[in-house]
């Protein structure tokens, strides 16, 4: 299998995306929206919208702290502002509403959203617990659920992979919502937080998918040698496997097996994506996008990571084997 | 073996097979009949529930100050709490307000207790926010004469130290025994707030002691349980005063003179006869067992969340039309089964929107077009594994009975850790995300029901070939670009 016979490429391909991805997020860091951050947001939408200036004017006569000021179109097409700042008090946020709808004609506030900071950090903490927990849960499900598979590698490393695999998804797909924050001010919100765990979801799936087959293969090409040995008057009988095949061949032969339900099935998700990112609302587009790429990336790593990497793991312990 | 078994076609077989396939499809009909006379008649009884994003409408939310009060007794505060807010929420005329308690999960150190207020076809909040903020706390609290006498300590220490030095000296700071001194009016709690009130009236004094004649009064009665404690109170101090405070501010402190046990009492201010009025009403709507604080607020134009859900919805009806020309393409008749099958699972989400009733947002109805492309992918692992048995001679049927048991593992394990996480999601979400964890969760289930009842079921159905035939139904069954 050509895959198998390249690991150690791939193996370098994806510690570089890893170590990229992670250098992005680290330079430009992310872009924290108020749903972490607390603060407000205003949107305003005209039927003859006035000029950027002077709604920055008229806002910063208010002292509501350090504000910015974003031109936009809001879901019906109109010319719109989005106003961040601070969180408001009511007679702050009255007081600005009627300061921006006096500009331009025909101004209405559409979309008023205020969080308090104290929100704002319990949803960052909420967010990571939750990250770490699905994370958690799916280490102990695939070794749980692979627990049979012992020879040549345990169920745990199996787990251990899924994980490796999941967040170099992760990772990338971060690294792009740190990309978009800095090149065209898209911040993070809730739904980036899910989109997050919708690929982990995904991307375990087609992952599992790959290893089930392994497993299945694995028990097809075994042959078993069965002895019976006493020890302190107790009979047991002792069971050891061997394969028929170089694990390599089996890993690469599953990954062939499974080639083209994996295509498939992350075609449909990514074609019902791409309605959602070019038909659906403004407001999941950015979610759309995260998990197009999530989607793409997942299916990668179950095929292109995932799988030579068990197979490297194991020729890497045979060869501490034998050296002992 | 028994299922290899079901693949010999005898005639009364195929009867059952034909029957089971029918009444699948008649009640997917059905159910979908159902979610349309929901979806489309004004006065349904189980129509689709928009989150306020979609509908347009404003949340707000409120924190309440729960520092004061006995722990064991937050929760019935928060009911009382609610109970209150509720009502005034009722008074502005919104329907369909909801008011619902919150609290923070585990990851803030002390639990948040919080208020949420949800009106739908609001986005002028400013009358809501007043109405809420004109509700009224009233406390009753005993005077102090301990932290007086210490607060009095200071008062003269700061003039003699005035006087010393010249100048104002800041006592804010100053501690006795090494301990601070409150600052606040020399009152500490009874526990009498207006929780125990029962009603409030506008009443004008007679006269008689010592009061002006005609002054307005507001006269409250308490509950059975708040005139007990207030007997109990007046009973236990006499010749003290009781302090009346109104949203924090002391409005009248009267010597408590005689124990008082007819569980009413009189509040006297110096009131207008209008002011008079208004707090009586304020009060009989009832007053706040706990301070709140408005903490966020989110409102939505209702233009704009019509304009989201329209796209949301167009979204889903696009996505779904590819995948099922995606599968019809691929999977040929095979790949028309899947698509019956998705109907079938549109439609039985659908159901289950309006029944249990989902509360269906932006981020829900993502989740949802998300999950129509993954739905088909337990009939991919099934079609693909179909296809091996099919391409080594076995009938078209034998292969989908053996394809079926062969992507089970496949597809229990791959669905368990979505249902998992999805759980996690649900747990640890605020509403916003409980909405997509519930719309994800459900949609793994049921998407795996639908390939295993109604894809399986409907497969069995047709009829049986094989590929060395060569017929139509044959390549019917074959896949991909291949004939």
């Amino acid at each position: 299998m050509f895959l198998i016979a390249n690991k150690k490429i791939l193996l370098a391909i994806t510690l570089f995306v890893m170590v990229a991805s992670t250098t992005i997020i680290a330079t430009l860091g992310l872009n924290l929206g108020i749903d972490f951050t607390g603060g407000s947001l205003t949107e305003v939408s005209y039927q003859s919208a006035p000029d950027k200036s002077d709604v920055e004017d008229i806002v910063n006569t208010q002292d509501l702290g350090g504000i910015s000021v974003r031109k936009s179109v809001d879901e019906t097409g109109r010319d719109a502002f989005l106003v961040q700042t601070r969180d408001l008090s009511e007679p702050e946020r009255m007081e600005l509403n009627t300061a921006v709808t006096s500009l331009g004609e025909g101004g209405d506030v559409v979309r008023f959203t205020s969080v308090g900071p104290v929100i704002g950090q319990e949803l960052k903490d909420k967010a990571i617990y939750a990250l770490l927990a699905v994370v958690l849960i799916i280490v102990s499900y695939v070794a749980f659920a692979f627990r049979g598979i012992g020879t040549p590698v345990s169920s745990w490393v199996y787990g251990a992979i899924t994980i490796f695999s999941l967040v170099h998804d992760v990772l990338i797909a971060t690294a792009l919502m740190s990309v978009l924050g800095y090149v065209a001010a898209i911040e993070v919100d809730v739904l980036f937080v899910m989109a997050l765990l919708a690929i982990l979801g995904y991307s375990v799936n087609d992952t599992i998918v790959v290893f089930d087959r392994v497993r299945e293969n694995l028990m097809a090409n075994r042959t078993e040698k069965r002895t019976k040995r006493e020890d302190a008057g107790i009979a047991y009988e002792e069971v050891e496997y061997s394969l028929t095949k170089p694990y390599g061949e089996i890993v690469g032969a599953s990954i062939k097996d499974t080639l083209a339900r994996s295509i498939n099935t992350s075609m449909t998700t990514f074609v019902a994506l791409a309605a959602l990112y070019f038909i659906g609302s403004d407001a999941t587009q950015t979610f759309a996008l995260i998990l197009m790429v999530g989607v793409f990336f997942g299916t990668y790593s179950s095929i292109c990571i995932a799988s030579p990497l068990v197979v490297i793991y194991s020729e890497w312990r045979n060869k501490k084997t034998a050296v002992k | 073996m028994t299922d290899l078994s079901q693949a010999q076609t005898t005639s009364s077989q195929g009867f059952i097979r034909t029957f089971r396939a029918l009444i699948i499809v008649l009640a997917v009909a059905g159910l979908a009949f159902w979610v349309y006379q929901n979806a489309v008649q004004p006065e349904a009884d189980k129509p689709f529930k928009l989150g306020l994003d979609l509908a347009g409408g404003s949340y707000l939310i409120y924190e309440a100050d729960v520092s004061k009060v006995d722990k064991a007794e937050v929760p019935e505060l928060m009911n009382v709490l609610r109970t209150v807010i509720e009502k005034r929420v009722n008074s502005l005329g919104v329907e369909e307000n909801v008011v619902y308690l919150e609290q923070s999960s585990f990851v803030t150190d002390e639990p948040i207790e919080r208020l949420v207020v949800e009106l739908p076809g609001v986005t002028n909040i400013s009358e809501a926010v007043a109405e809420i903020g004109s509700t009224p706390t009233l406390e009753f609290k005993l005077y102090d004469e301990e932290l007086a006498a210490k607060q009095e300590t200071l008062q003269n220490l700061g003039s003699l130290t005035a006087n010393a030095s010249g100048s104002k000296a800041e006592i804010g700071n100053v501690k006795i025994n090494g301990e601070a001194v409150s600052q606040e009016l020399p009152f500490k709690d009874t526990g009498l707030t207006g929780r125990y009130l029962e009603s409030a009236a506008l009443e004008f004094a007679g006269g008689n002691s010592g009061q002006l004649s005609n002054e307005p009064l507001v006269s409250v009665r308490f509950t059975q349980e708040g005139a007990e404690l207030f007997a109990e109170i007046t009973r236990n101090n006499v010749n003290r005063q009781l302090g009346i405070f109104l949203d924090g501010e002391m409005i009248s402190a009267p010597n408590i003179n005689e124990p008082i046990a007819g569980g009413t009492a009189v509040i006297s201010g110096g009131f207008s006869a209008e002011e008079a009025k208004e707090l009586a009403q304020n009060l009989n709507f009832g007053a706040l067992p706990v301070p709140i604080e408005l903490q966020s607020t989110q409102s939505i134009g209702a233009s704009l969340g019509a304009e989201v859900l329209d796209k949301g919805v167009k979204a889903g009806l696009f996505g779904f039309g590819i995948v099922m020309l995606f599968m019809l393409l691929w999977y040929r008749l095979p790949g028309l089964v899947a698509g019956i099958a998705l109907l079938s699972y549109v439609t039985i989400m659908l159901a289950l929107f309006q029944f249990i009733p989902v509360t269906l947002t932006a981020a829900g109805l993502a989740g949802f077009v998300l999950s129509l492309g993954m739905a088909v992918d337990a009939n991919v692992l099934v079609f693909e594994r179909m296809k091996e048995e099919y391409k080594n001679g076995a009938s078209s049927r034998e292969a989908a009975i053996v394809g079926f048991s062969r992507a089970w593992s496949a597809i229990r394990d791959g669905n368990v850790t979505s249902i998992l996480s999805a759980i996690v999601l649900f747990w640890l979400g605020t509403s916003m995300v409980k909405g997509f964890a519930l719309v994800f969760g459900i949609g793994v289930i049921m998407s795996m029901l639908s390939a295993l009842v109604i894809t399986r079921t409907l497969l069995i159905a047709l009829p049986d070939t094989k590929k060395s035939s060569g017929t139509l139904l044959a390549t019917l069954f074959g896949n991909g670009l291949k004939k």
